[in-house]
């Protein structure tokens, strides 16, 4: 009965994890395509050491597009569970 | 000399305070065409990782809640010194300043729009094949620092306006257009991510966006909608050649 009443107590505790975990994925993909391929540039020809940013930011596409497999958030979110993240 | 490291367009200066770059240099703020650009003494610019990233972002984000009119720069902006970062932003001042007029005082939220594309609608995917078609990045949907071509643009605004043309995606909008005072459609060609959305709303508003999303979203047919937010406005500055 205790190990019963402990399980219960548990499961939501694991579901929630998995939300937040998923949320920060999200946000965390969201922060990539915003620093990464948005935002004043000043110019071309003098943005330095970034020669392995092109190939940064053709992964995280591919990540976006996995996301929605993934991220529980991104599957919940119809039923107006999921958080707006950040 | 050394190099500067740009962070932000600001539309005023910010209050004085100790003001810190991503690596605990301290910022400058160099007035050049009514504008103030905020940067910090750097010698080399710093590498892409997921740190880096969120330091950038954070400098941003505390900048933004200083001063009404913030626009980010792209990661990875490094100048050999003042006055070549004056040389560089003197000519898109005009610009420039037309954009921190319009994110003054608003913020971004990003919606990423999940479905599966009927026929026609990934018809420009034929020409934006992204990922190993476009290794220097030129011409990439999303403007990757190097001017698009008209055919780019074209293509690019063709298929942003199939997905606008979206029935969820229409109904969407209209929920929403009381508080979007901008708005940006950028359509993948990768599904199921169908595309992005991003809105510009003003500051204090984001309760309401969320609640009328919220409302929205309940009632789509074949849209997902995975929100985001609020940024600071990155999607509102000038793209490359505008």
């Amino acid at each position: 009965m205790k190990r019963a009443t402990r399980m219960k107590s548990a499961r939501p505790r694991r579901r929630s994890e998995r939300r937040r975990l998923a949320a920060r994925d999200q946000s965390l993909l969201d922060l990539v395509d915003n620093v990464l391929s948005k935002g004043v540039v000043v110019s071309g020809e003098l943005l330095l050491g970034l020669a392995n940013v092109d190939l940064i930011y053709l992964r995280l596409t591919a990540l976006l597009c996995a996301a929605d497999r993934v991220s529980p958030a991104a599957r919940g979110w119809r039923g107006g569970r999921a958080a707006l993240t950040r | 000399m050394t190099p500067l490291y740009l962070y932000a367009l600001l539309g005023t200066e910010p209050p004085p305070g100790r003001w810190r770059g991503l690596d605990g240099e301290p910022l400058r703020f160099v007035r050049v065409a009514g504008l103030v650009l905020a940067a910090g003494p750097m010698s080399r610019a710093p590498g892409p990782s997921l740190s880096t990233l969120r330091r950038h972002d954070a400098v941003v984000r505390r900048l933004a809640g200083a001063v009404p009119a913030v626009l980010p720069a792209r990661f990875g902006a490094l100048v050999t010194d003042r006055a070549a970062l004056a040389e560089l932003i003197a000519p898109q001042a005009a610009t420039l300043r037309r954009a921190l007029a319009q994110v003054a005082g608003r913020e971004q939220m990003t919606l990423r729009l999940y479905g599966s594309a009927r026929r026609g609608e990934g018809e420009a995917a034929t020409f934006f094949p992204s990922g190993r078609g476009f290794p220097s990045g030129r011409g990439f949907p999303s403007g990757r620092g190097l001017p698009a071509g008209p055919g780019t643009r074209y293509l690019t605004s063709r298929s942003a306006a199939t997905l606008r043309a979206q029935p969820d995606l229409a109904r969407l909008r209209r929920t929403l257009a009381g508080l979007v005072r901008a708005e940006r459609i950028e359509p993948s060609q990768t599904p199921p991510l169908l595309g992005s959305v991003y809105h510009l709303v003003d500051r204090g508003q984001r309760r309401a966006y969320q609640r009328a999303l919220r409302r929205v979203t309940c009632q789509l047919a074949d849209l997902r909608v995975v929100p985001s937010g609020p940024w600071s406005p990155y999607a509102f500055a000038p793209e490359p050649g505008d």
